[in-house]
């Protein structure tokens, strides 16, 4: 099978590339493993939130000089990156996400146990804020579903209490999700999303308006709508009162619906999406990759013109830790990550692990080598790259979405 | 802690939540004596919550020392009456690999029947045929009587039966010196982690039952053991991969024992001498990790592709014989020393050595020299009453006779709590829904051991419930634990830093196996708690140890 761009891993990042590929008018099939990083996801993107031990909140994108040589964001430049980032809200709106945040100043999201932390783009249905003082003196209902074990409105309360809000704090019911409490195991998001359609929405609004009397506004859990917003717009249109959702634990029903989004669009473009499949190693010649081969397909090449990596890191497969050593599994690439299992973590759970920052190494322009030999039609982006800690950094969708944006332009440029 | 009276005179202080103490409290509280349990942190903290959870058949000991072989061997048929919702009768087989000859295996039997251990000699196939996991190139094999011990459940069933007795139990207070009148001790002086208050507690007689940190006891009261504490370190697998306890047949070495227990395999141990200071902050270091792999790959070839869970490490109190000052002469033997005869001081006594298998014997020898002490004569009946959870359940027969199949989750509490199951009161379908699915822990469990298992903190709730300790080791379930516990101790800022603290010491066992999907699991967890939940440091200070 011959395609002009594949695309090796179904996340984020590939996904991404994917559209604009497609957009372009490329024919291109993405070779997806199955997991996404946003099916935990906590509904917002982060661009670039701490520095060190200091919180960023104005003009994230000044720090980019002062970031290592080998940090994506370095490669790219402040510029560039800016201008990457900046096509992201309107790609996902025509996916049909909306989110809301800006590029110039990261605004606050709330988590699950309630902690105010910074973030770049966050879905326009979630709680945020631009600042902690508007909370002072507004009073909150915090909502949870009865018996829902993965939102903490307790630790919410207290999280915004700190910051001078009022909050009541209720669970409430519908018949329609009895059944699901009969089995011990299936009170979880994704599971009550299925029932939250049509009458039960509402239902559920009318319970919450009974919950929230004399607030200003509702938080509520990110269970609603795995398939569409639809039962989110109806849940709110008939609510007395803003509601405002916060990220469960995972799964994250907003989460799935995103990862759902990009992939049908995608497909709209016209593109392959390969579920469940796995690249087992490629083919070069001289230096350029020619082929894959996957699990599914066998001895039955991929073959196409230009070829993008985004599997990601340990969590995504990208990389996989043996007791000696770490490679990537999948071609074989080159990679910073050092041998010695005791090199690879920190005893302190909170530290930064250096594990976080192992990766494929690349040269300027995102290609990354096998041996020593700079693949020359081969792009490696998002969670798989080295030389950050997305996760102390508070940097890891905007380098995903950056690094995928660029490979597409280099990709799409390059015909 | 409720119930406790500073100003009573109790005839025993017991100190020490380990198996040891809890089963001395049970057995003073059972021959009428007023006592209270005193542990420095939560039961099964030190050495009882880190070995093998093996149920020694003995025979392991049969070859080197017959008496402690024929002691673990009553101790083991005694357990699996008293203590039967604790202990799983797996069976055990010692294995002769090609490179250990056969030569230990021909006097091994014998020795083991010496010992009155039931062991049986099978033909290699036949052995194979019995645990499919064991090396296929095994050249003998002894059947015996081992099995696996839930060391947490049978302290827990210590405490509840010293408490049902009229016993008060004291958690998270440390013995910080002692009230002496004269050469008598007459009680102790606490201060308690969680909160630093001071107190005193009076009693007839201390029993010092803390294991290695007695040592430390000891020179409080101003006497002199010679211990010596001895690290020994163990991997948890992710899954059970054996049935039947395996052993090495050959003298006792390193990674020579791997016990299936719940729903994994744990290989184990290593022993190296270590030094006081780091009792209380033990680490497993690479080359353990890679020695008990290397030998436990021996026992059975599945576990070089076995996911490795979790590493820990327990610390052996090895006592030096009192006539050998150079403490070259170790006995393991029980070790149970009269401080009056000995040192002058009367009213103290302290009780070590042993083993997990032999604790109840342990205890029976302290208690017995408390009742002396005290001009008591009542028999010892902790071999013959069973442990709360252990007694004969009607619901048993019903069983039997209706062929009642009862769902995972039913069966996995009846496996923690035994025929005290019931009084998990599950009212409504809200309180079964599951907590921690690897381990299938209920809201209503978790309820029960708060409300009933002097439970403060989610340590203590995993161990006296397995939440956080399956394949997840605590992703999914740690949140919703201290949801629940806030819920109980209505102090939201407590409930945040005890989660802060329960993820550093998941991770505290998860840094020395991380590789393959351990890492995977490791990197998930972070960026669920640091990253989308956004803790980001542990607090300065928790109540519970930092300990594997």
């Amino acid at each position: 099978m011959k395609y002009d761009t594949i695309i090796i891993g179904g996340g984020l990042s590939g996904l991404v590339s994917g559209i604009c590929c497609q957009k372009s008018g490329r024919k291109t099939a993405i070779i997806s493993a199955g997991q996404s990083a946003l099916h935990f996801w906590s509904g917002s993107f982060e661009l670039l939130c701490r520095k060190g031990d200091r919180e960023v909140i104005d003009r994230p994108l000044s720090l980019v000089d002062s970031l290592s040589g080998q940090h994506p964001y370095r490669k790219l430049g402040a510029e560039r990156t800016a201008a990457l980032l900046s096509r992201v809200a309107p790609l996902l709106a025509e996916a049909g996400i909306n989110v809301a945040g800006s590029l110039e100043r990261n605004h606050y999201r709330l988590t699950p146990l309630g902690f105010l932390k910074p973030a770049w783009l966050t879905l326009d249905d979630y709680f945020m804020l631009s600042d902690p003082e508007e909370l002072k003196g507004k009073r909150y209902a915090i909502v949870n579903i009865l018996s829902y074990l993965d939102f903490y409105p307790r630790f919410q309360a207290y999280g915004l209490g700190e910051h001078g809000a009022r909050t009541v704090t209720a669970d409430v019911n519908i018949p329609e999700l009895d059944i699901l409490r009969k089995s011990t195991t299936e009170m979880r998001a994704t599971n009550i999303s299925r029932f939250l359609t049509d009458a039960a929405v509402d239902r559920l609004a009318k319970a919450v308006n009974d919950a929230s009397k004399g607030t200003d506004a509702v938080i509520m859990p990110a269970v609603l709508g795995m398939f569409s917003d639809g039962p989110v717009r109806r849940l709110r249109s008939q609510v007395e009162r803003p509601v405002y959702f916060v990220a469960t634990t995972p799964a994250s029903v907003p989460g799935v619906r995103c990862q759902l989004a990009l992939r049908d669009y995608f497909i709209r473009l016209g593109g392959t999406f390969m579920p469940g499949d796995t690249v087992v190693k490629g083919e070069r010649e001289r230096h350029r990759l020619r082929r894959v081969f996957t699990t599914n397909f066998g001895d039955m090449p991929l073959e196409a013109d230009s070829f993008v990596i985004s599997t990601g890191s340990f969590f995504g497969h990208g990389l996989v830790a043996t007791l000696e050593s770490i490679h990537e599994p999948a071609l074989g690439l080159d990679l910073y990550a050092p041998e010695g299992r005791e090199k690879w973590y920190d005893k302190d759970f909170y530290a930064a692990q250096p594990y976080m920052g192992y990766g494929v190494t690349t040269d300027a322009g995102f290609r990354p080598a096998i041996k020593g030999e700079t693949i020359e039609n081969l792009y490696a982006t998002g969670a798989l790259l080295a030389g950050f800690n997305a996760l102390k950094e508070g940097s890891g969708a905007g380098i995903t979405l950056a690094t995928a944006l660029h490979a597409a332009d280099k990709i799409t440029s390059a015909l | 802690m409720k119930n406790v009276n500073a100003r009573k005179e109790y005839d025993v202080i017991v100190i020490g939540g380990g198996a040891t103490g809890a089963g001395t409290a049970r057995d003073c509280a059972m021959r009428g004596l007023s006592t209270i349990l005193i542990e420095r942190l939560d039961f099964t903290a030190g050495a009882s919550g880190r070995n093998h959870g093996l149920l020694h058949s003995g025979a392991r000991y049969a070859h080197t020392d017959p008496e402690s072989a024929a002691e673990c061997i009553r101790e083991n048929i005694i357990l699996k009456r008293v203590a039967r919702h604790c202990v799983e009768e797996t069976r055990g087989l010692f294995v002769t690999l090609p490179e250990d000859g056969l030569d230990y295996q021909n006097a091994f039997v014998d020795d083991c029947r010496r010992a009155g251990i039931d062991a049986e000699l099978l033909e290699p196939a036949e052995a194979i045929r019995l645990e499919p996991a064991v090396n296929p190139d095994i050249i003998g094999a002894v059947k015996v009587p081992d099995g696996s011990i839930d060391p947490f459940r049978l302290v827990t069933a210590n405490v509840l039966a010293a408490q049902l007795n009229g016993a008060d139990v004291l958690t998270y207070h440390e013995v910080t010196g002692f009230v002496k009148d004269g050469t008598r001790i007459c009680g102790v002086e606490l201060k308690s982690r969680r909160n630093g208050e001071r107190s005193t507690v009076y009693g007839k007689v201390v029993i010092n039952a803390c294991g290695i940190w007695g040592h430390h006891v000891a020179e409080l009261a101003g006497v002199k053991i010679a211990m010596y504490p001895a690290k020994g370190s163990l991997l948890i697998f992710g899954h059970r991969v054996n049935h039947m306890v395996l052993n090495r047949c050959r003298k006792p070495g390193d990674a020579d024992i791997l016990v299936p227990g719940d729903t994994i395999s744990v290989i184990g141990t290593t022993s190296t001498r270590i030094p006081f200071d780091e009792i209380d902050r033990m680490e497993v270091t690479t080359g353990e990790v890679d020695l008990l792999l290397r030998e436990g790959v021996k026992l059975s070839p599945m576990l070089a592709w076995t996911r490795v869970l979790r590493a820990y490490a327990g610390v052996r109190p090895l006592v030096a014989s009192d006539h050998d000052p150079s403490g070259r002469s170790i006995s393991r033997g029980i070790v149970c020393l009269d401080h009056e005869t000995r040192d002058g001081l009367s009213g103290f006594i302290t009780i070590t050595g042993g083993k997990l298998m032999t604790y109840r014997l342990m205890a029976q020898d302290a208690t017995d020299m408390a009742c002396r002490k005290l001009g008591v004569d009542r028999p010892c009946r902790t071999a013959e009453v069973p442990l709360p959870g252990s007694e004969p359940d009607a619901r048993d027969e019903e069983r039997k006779a209706h062929i009642i199949e009862l769902s995972t989750e039913m069966k996995a509490a009846e496996g923690r709590h035994g025929s005290w199951t019931g009084k998990i009161a599950a009212g409504n379908d809200a309180d079964d829904a599951l907590v921690c699915e690897c381990e299938q822990v209920s809201v209503a469990e978790c309820n029960y051991a708060i409300e009933e298992l002097h439970v403060n903190n989610l340590i203590n709730l995993r161990r006296r419930t397995r939440l956080g300790m399956g394949t997840c080791q605590g992703e999914l379930c740690a949140c919703r634990g201290a949801g629940i516990l806030e819920r109980h101790h209505k102090c939201t800022k407590r409930a945040l830093d005890d989660l802060a603290s329960f993820m550093a010491e998941r991770w505290h066992g998860m840094y020395p196996v991380c590789w393959g999907e351990t890492l995977v699991e490791a990197q998930f967890t972070s960026w669920l708690y640091q990253g989308v939940c956004g803790l980001e440091k542990e607090p300065p200070r928790h109540e519970e140890e930092m300990n594997s």
